[in-house]
């Protein structure tokens, strides 16, 4: 069959049992051999359903009602098993550490072809592992690898199949910027090398930058497949799914820029700086507010080391002789690669963990001599993963627990606000583990201002970028404004640090490389290189147009390009 | 417990587990066949029974030393089993103590007994936490025992360090929004009481997440051939290519056969009333 493509879904419906809704309902789309497909769609979309069609997990894992019919180079998946599928069709998961079965990468890596009785399977292995270039951990055991690691391990460990396509869910979510670069630089590669490519994102900057086509998802049917630049360009069909289009486009939007063939929007930087004919002057914004911030101190670190418990003795410390102080008042947003010691340090500042030496005050107590139960009085934090914040067995008893441990009188009139607040009403009796992971992001925000603290730390709080999980961090943080007396928020969301924080601490190894105001550390040059941060686009305009000081928003950008037209 | 970073926290209790899993590929003992060392393991493990003089079994348990201290086994594992050994005899003899009766009498007799537990105690250690997992699983598969239990062993192996993580950020979860006790009461005990309540309180979210968990686990296990794999001639073949017996494994089959001859002669020399 040579017209047949890899991937043929057509007018697939597909609905749980007991569910009224369709999840899938009418799907069409077709996926080419040798291409690079982004699948963009809002939260509850569809498409991560969409893709688990792909490789016969439904119909065959998900028992359900189900419509049309989809092929995989002309098989009809309800005819062959997922096995055989998995021939074809291989599958990341956004929760990849998930995947990973087998206690050592290389043993990992193999387990698929050993499954199929490959006689083969340790070159076969050797490959995917030096095609991904991880044959320095190949032997280390998974539970010690970085969050970049596992998930170039779980690539390797369906790429060692040698599927014609490979689905990945969520790449970029995960991972810091640097990592998420890396990772897409790798899946680049395998389209190159005649592999279909087939991920989930967010992220638009990065389907601008790597993706061939896109398809949007909405109400599991695919609205749309377009070239990538073009489907960027649907600004307002975007953003109504809360998905972020690039800043360029966005910018370029603004001031009314059109790509050199006046056909579109730029949506990568490059293109943006082409579409800017004429070299621009440099324009000052007029100075910045250089008021600084003298409330009392809230946070107090000084001379702290640090060091985990690792397999080897002779593991390194996180920390050594590490200080730094909050005052009151301020909005500081930690930034830094995968394990630089953002979480480590929010961990130190709620008590749970105590420096090895140095001392830790957290709103004029020693964490060291005080427990963790009674700095909560004052701290709230909230893990990364908002999983981890359940555990009652609704999200009322969730954000209610704090309250009535401490019995407060006003314990359910203050949960009743706060549910309604971040429209939290109609899930109140839902189990928060059963939830979407954004709905799970916004009870566990609930959670946190519930328990009304002075000190608010969140850990990675805008999770994949959407525009929804930004509004509600948003959301939350004007709710605490008034009373909070600081704020600190590790993030690689640097679009965020941007619109909201007013101090960015970035962390390298344990160590601070720089602190100061986002406008003078985001466009400090010298830190996207050592630190391995993407600078928000509106920065890397700024320097390639020669403004300085460089924009680090798209509003701030707009002004001083649109002033000058 | 403490969930701080302490001598006794989660923390280090996950460390200490994952040395005994993989610390040491090289140990002497993870060098041979699978095969052969479970086979040695029913052997020693069922000879002490055959034996009930005091210097007998003190032979077998300095055999078994040897090997434990050769396969390098963690040491705090050990420490363990020593101190559980030796508080049970001792809390034995006190409580003959107080109930009057003769307490040197009561441990002497016990004596036999606990070094034939102790030699076992120690084959086992010594077996176990040297071999890897997947040699474990292999030398398991390969006498028979179900793909699907083998498998869960190496899969416990990889999931046992995840577990305990997400155990340490719930015990944390709860404990950052909980209330601890207003007063630590005599020896800290209530505050002591209130962990050990959050602690049995983190299973219950545990579970949960483990059963989230596993979905994903299977789901990706079936597209990656599992199910496949356990009808499969050829899989189940090249899963033994690299099991073998080499010198290695026939040396020390052969000094552990000495040695047993050696504790029937011993046996036998002392029934002689000479040499008692």
């Amino acid at each position: 069959m040579a017209d047949e493509p890899l991937i043929r879904v057509e007018d697939y419906s597909f609905r749980y049992p007991g569910s009224d809704e369709s999840v899938l309902d009418g799907a069409s789309l077709t996926v080419e051999t040798d291409e690079f497909l982004a699948v963009l769609g809002g939260n509850g979309s569809g498409k991560t359903t969409l893709c688990k069609t792909f490789n016969g997990l439904i119909p065959h894992f998900f028992e359900g009602k189900r419509d049309g019919s989809v092929r995989v180079k002309g098989t009809d998946t309800e005819t062959v098993d997922v096995g055989t599928l998995a021939a074809h069709v291989g599958y990341v998961y956004q929760d990849f550490e998930n995947q990973l079965v087998q206690p050592t990468v290389r043993r990992d890596v193999e387990f698929g072809p050993l499954n199929y009785g490959f006689e083969d399977y340790h070159e076969r292995a050797q490959r995917a592992i030096e095609r991904l270039d991880i044959g320095h951990i190949a032997d280390d055991l998974i539970w010690e690898l970085s969050g970049g690691q596992k998930h170039l391990a779980a690539i390797a460990g369906v790429l060692a199949l040698d599927p014609d396509a490979l689905v990945v869910d969520e790449p970029a979510a995960q991972l810091d910027p640097h990592n998420a670069a890396h990772v897409y630089e790798q899946l680049a590669g395998l389209v190159a090398d005649g592999h279909t490519v087939v991920v989930i994102e967010h992220d638009t900057e990065l389907v601008a930058e790597y993706a061939d086509r896109v398809v949007l998802v909405e109400d599991g049917r695919v609205r749309w497949s377009k070239p990538t630049a073009a489907a960027l360009n649907r600004l307002d069909d975007l953003r109504e799914r809360d998905i972020h289009p690039p800043q360029v486009t966005e910018l370029a939007d603004r001031l009314d820029l059109r790509t050199p063939d006046h056909s579109q929007r730029p949506v990568t930087v490059e293109e943006f700086v082409a579409a800017c004919d004429t070299p621009r002057p440099t324009v000052s914004d007029g100075g910045r507010d250089d008021s600084a911030c003298s409330g009392e101190s809230i946070v107090s670190v000084e001379a702290v080391t640090y060091r985990y418990q690792t397999m080897d003795t002779g593991g390194g410390p996180v920390f050594d002789g590490f200080s730094l102080s909050v005052n009151a008042g301020e909005n500081v947003a930690l930034v830094g690669a995968n394990g630089s010691g953002k979480s480590t340090l929010l961990k130190l500042l709620t008590g749970l963990i105590r420096p090895d030496s140095g001392t830790v005050s957290v709103v004029g107590r020693d964490t060291a001599e005080t427990s963790p139960e009674t700095l909560a009085d004052e701290v709230v934090y909230v893990h990364q993963q908002p999983e981890q914040m359940f555990i009652e067995d609704s999200i009322e008893g969730d954000v209610a627990y704090y309250l009535r441990q401490r019995d407060a009188p006003d314990a359910d009139a203050i949960v009743d606000d706060v549910l309604t607040y971040l429209d939290l009403d109609h899930l109140r009796k839902r189990d928060g583990r059963l939830l979407s992971i954004g709905q799970q992001r916004r009870a566990s925000l609930a959670i946190a201002l519930a328990m009304q603290p002075s000190l608010v730390l969140l850990d990675e709080p805008t999770g994949c970028l959407d525009m929804e999980s930004r509004r509600e961090v948003t959301r939350m943080l004007d709710r605490v404004d008034g009373r909070v007396e600081a704020v600190v928020v590790a993030t690689h969301d640097l679009q965020f640090v941007a619109s909201w924080a007013d101090r960015v601490v970035v962390l390298d190894q344990g160590a601070i490389v720089a602190d100061g105001r986002p406008g003078d550390v985001l466009t400090d040059q010298s830190l996207s290189d050592t630190t391995a941060l993407r600078p928000p686009q509106p920065v890397s305009v700024s320097r390639r147009l020669d403004i300085d000081p460089p924009a680090t928003t798209v509003s701030e950008l707009a002004a001083r390009l649109g002033g000058q037209r | 417990m403490s969930t701080q970073n302490g001598w006794l926290s989660i923390d280090r209790v996950r460390v200490e587990l994952m040395r005994i899993a993989h610390s040491d590929d090289d140990a002497f003992l993870n060098t041979l066949d699978p095969r052969v060392l479970l086979g040695w393991y029913v052997v020693f493990v069922s000879v002490p029974w055959m034996f009930y003089d005091t210097l007998v079994l003190g032979a077998l348990l300095a055999f078994m030393g040897v090997l434990v201290v050769v396969s390098r086994v963690n040491r705090i594992l050990l420490a363990v089993l020593v101190f559980g050994m030796v508080s049970n005899l001792a809390f034995f003899g006190v409580v003959v103590w107080a109930t009057g009766g003769d307490a040197v009498g009561a441990v002497r007799a016990l004596v036999p007994y606990n070094l034939k537990l102790a030699s076992i105690s120690l084959a086992s250690v010594a077996v176990f936490t040297t071999m890897t997992p997947s040699r474990l699983s292999k030398g398991l598969l390969s006498l028979g025992v179900p793909r699907k239990f083998t498998f869960s062993l190496a899969y416990g192996y990889r999931m046992l360090p995840v577990l305990l993580e997400e155990y340490r950020d719930i015990v944390h979860a709860i404990r950052l929004r909980s209330r601890g006790p207003a007063r630590d009461g005599v020896l800290r005990w209530r505050h002591w009481w209130h962990l050990l309540w959050i602690g049995v309180r983190a299973f219950y979210p545990l579970i949960f997440d483990v059963a989230k968990r596993s979905r994903v686990t299977v789901e990706a296990m079936e597209t990656r051939g599992f199910s496949r794999s356990l009808g499969d001639p050829s899989s189940r073949r090249l899963r033994f290519e690299t099991l073998g017996t080499g010198t290695r494994d026939w040396a020390f089959l052969g000094l552990s056969a000495v040695f047993l001859l050696g504790l029937f002669w011993l046996r036998a020399t002392t029934f002689l009333p000479g040499l008692r």
